[in-house]
């Protein structure tokens, strides 16, 4: 027992740092937002499900044969992450803005009012429908061994790609002045106003970049995954709220430490314990954190998160 | 909550209606077979999609039990009794299976042959249990349908239950598999077949590994397939649907490993192979032999006979309904008698040689002895595995 735990706990790690790029990268979006205007907008997962449609129809129009062109994946992957970003600014410009005055409570379920909107809209798309589409590109199982587990090149350059994004977003919120800005509309919305900040713009600009990142997961785990589904985003949208509030709801690097400790809490759930106990442990260790850690591990007082 | 107590309720009546039938059958039922034989004729009702997108399907069974109604009219009837199939559409539609049962009721049809939908068989149960006619079920095969204690229900097609002998004989005989990975989606259906196959296997010469109960929401593989590394497992059999199942082994040979992939029926279906794309070549997967798949004399003369009177090929289920209209035929045989009640007792006692294997059932009314086969895609095509257990 304990060498079979010896032998599937390394590997497990690795696995589970796949799955927590995905969490990640939809934490954030998560996670800014919340930080902006304290509002869990639950139509965040469905940003991803819409993006990774658009880029299914993008990459189906173009891809010919089966052969993968890296060229296209790329600038598809960005025109995605530029979708999913105007999608929820446009979301935001909408359907919270007029709502800005109301409670939180009411907005919360507008959230949840977009998410159906969203889902049932790609669902009564004659082309999308409620099938399971494959993804027009797959990519080659080529890559590396270590430790006589096989890894791909792209499994690689995804965790690479969501690391560089996550860094880029971390570096802009803490070392630029729209960063400043962001955090100054965060701290204190009617005082920054004051001070010449058009709150409304940085607003908008925090859910485009929620947005892009989760059309970037979308682009990623479409390609890592192989098909996709009108109702894919709900579920990783939950865990990845839950990795947001894991590592401190509110900060950037937070969100991004939550989703790959819950990636890595469920893959080795998994390996230890069995497939049915992955998100009893994941989950058990999210309450464990509220309890003994109620800001989650990079939280900071509510008054300073953006 | 009134559809579940009425459910109940009707569940009681058609009890008590069947239990009444058995004890007076000496004198009630004699009464209404004399009624009937007087007629010459056997009234067998068939509800079927014939309308709505499963229409082909309704349509290729009731053809299979016109097959078998006409060679048994031509044998000189049940007991004297040419067989007259009166047919009613339920469009795969609980509500219209509704009004097509009691329609058929009404016109006093004494048994009933036919089902494709579950969902369109369920809610007209209690109906033909009031009636106390023999239910019997070609195609519709989902396990509530013997759960609801009705006396009068057989279902033709075996479901789920029975692939797991079949699954265990794949992995013993076929594969010699050493160490088997079992995996389920937490659905009901995948859950019964990966806990029945592991309890087939126990003691056999294939050691099986805890059973991984993936949710059906997980798109992740990478963790069990860690496992089965680690663990050494030699095969893995999927039980849950197909979407998981090419995510699966689209990641399993991913990460380099080629050991046999096999499904249950639950993933067979043209999708899986679409999703998984090359990688689904060479997996196995175990079903409930569908007609196109049937080997031998008989089933040959059905295939001729089939074409020759509907000009196109016999569809997945045409075999299972022409069973159904023969184990109608034999239990009113054996019991002497076209008694609803009668015949009712002798299907739960019923055995013969059917097209789909040997047709007999299990005190729910499930049933026992059905062909399962192998299939294994080749070429993104699902053909008969070359080595059947």
């Amino acid at each position: 027992m304990v060498s079979v735990i010896w032998s599937v706990v390394p590997p497990d790690i690795v696995a589970g740092l796949f799955l927590g790029a995905f969490f990640a990268l939809i934490a954030v979006g998560y996670s800014m937002v919340y930080g902006i205007l304290r509002l869990i907008n639950f139509a965040h997962g469905d940003f991803y499900m819409v993006a990774a449609f658009v880029s299914y129809a993008i990459l189906g129009a173009i891809t010919v044969g089966t052969r993968v062109n890296w060229g296209n994946v790329v600038w598809v992957g960005l025109v995605t992450m530029l979708a999913g970003g105007v999608l929820a600014v446009a979301v935001e410009r909408l359907v919270y803005r007029p709502m800005r005055r109301a409670a939180v409570l009411s907005l919360m379920i507008a959230a949840l009012g977009v998410s159906q909107i969203l889902e049932n809209g790609v669902l009564n798309i004659p082309q999308w429908g409620s099938n399971y589409l494959p993804f027009p590109v797959t990519p080659p199982a080529s890559g590396f061994d270590v430790a006589s587990v096989h890894y791909t090149w792209t499994q690689l350059a995804i965790v690479i790609a969501a690391f560089v994004l996550i860094v880029g977003v971390h570096y802009l919120v803490n070392h630029t002045m729209v960063g400043t800005a962001m955090r100054a509309v965060a701290q204190d919305r009617p005082a920054a106003t004051l001070m010449g900040i058009n709150t409304d713009r940085i607003v908008s600009l925090v859910f485009f970049l929620g947005g892009a990142l989760a059309g970037a997961a979308a682009v990623m785990a479409s390609l890592y995954y192989g098909q996709i589904n009108y109702l894919m985003g709900f579920s990783i949208g939950l865990q990845a709220f839950t990795a947001a509030v894991l590592g401190g709801i509110g900060n950037v690097a937070g969100a991004a430490v939550g989703g790959l400790l819950l990636g890595i809490l469920e893959s080795v759930g998994t390996g230890i314990f069995g497939a049915q106990w992955a998100l009893l442990f994941a989950f058990g260790a999210l309450v464990l954190t509220l309890w003994l850690r109620p800001t989650g591990l990079l939280g900071e007082r509510v008054g300073q998160r953006v | 909550m009134t559809t579940k107590s009425a459910l109940r309720r009707s569940a009681v009546l058609g009890a008590a209606a069947l239990a009444a039938c058995g004890s007076l059958a000496a004198f009630a039922g004699s009464a209404s077979a004399a009624r009937k034989a007087s007629s010459g004729t056997y009234l067998v009702g068939v509800s079927e999609p014939m309308t709505g997108a499963e229409a082909e399907a309704g349509t290729e069974i009731y053809d299979g039990e016109l097959l078998a109604a006409a060679k048994i009219n031509a044998a000189g009837g049940v007991l004297g009794h040419q067989i007259v199939l009166k047919e009613e559409d339920d469009a795969c539609d609980p509500q219209t299976s509704v009004n097509a049962a009691n329609k058929l009721v009404s016109l006093g049809v004494q048994a009933m042959v036919g089902g494709y939908c579950s969902s369109a068989a369920q809610p007209a149960e209690p109906i033909y249990a009031r009636a106390g006619i023999p239910n019997i079920q070609a195609a519709a095969n989902s396990t509530t349908l013997v759960q609801g204690g009705y006396h009068n229900v057989f279902l033709i097609d075996p479901g789920g239950s029975l692939q797991a002998v079949e699954a265990a004989g794949l992995f013993t005989k076929v594969l010699k598999t050493k160490k088997l990975l079992i995996a389920d989606d937490q659905s009901t259906y995948a859950v019964n077949v990966a806990q029945l196959t592991a309890k087939d296997l126990k003691g056999s010469s294939t050691q099986v590994l805890p059973i991984q109960a993936v949710p059906a929401t997980n798109q992740d593989f990478s963790a069990v397939i860690n496992t089965v590394r680690a663990e050494g497992a030699t095969a893995i059999y999927w039980t849950g649907y197909f979407a998981q199942a090419a995510e699966f082994v689209r990641q399993l040979r991913t990460a380099g490993l080629t050991i046999p992939f096999v499904t249950a029926d639950g993933s067979v279906d043209p999708t899986f192979i679409k999703d998984a794309g090359a990688d689904a070549n060479g997996v196995y997967s175990t079903i409930a032999v569908l007609t196109s798949f049937l080997t031998g004399p008989a089933a040959k003369a059905f295939d001729s006979a089939y074409v020759a009177r509907f000009h196109s090929q016999p569809g997945p289920y045409s075999a299972y309904g022409y069973d159904g209209v023969f184990a109608l035929r034999d239990a009113a045989v054996a019991a002497h008698s076209l008694v609803p009640a009668k015949v009712i007792a002798a299907l739960h006692h019923l055995k013969f040689d059917g097209l789909t294997g040997v047709v007999s059932f299990a005190p729910n009314g499930s049933r026992i002895g059905a062909h399962f086969v192998v299939l294994e895609v080749v070429g993104g095509k699902y053909v008969l595995a070359p080595h059947q257990p």
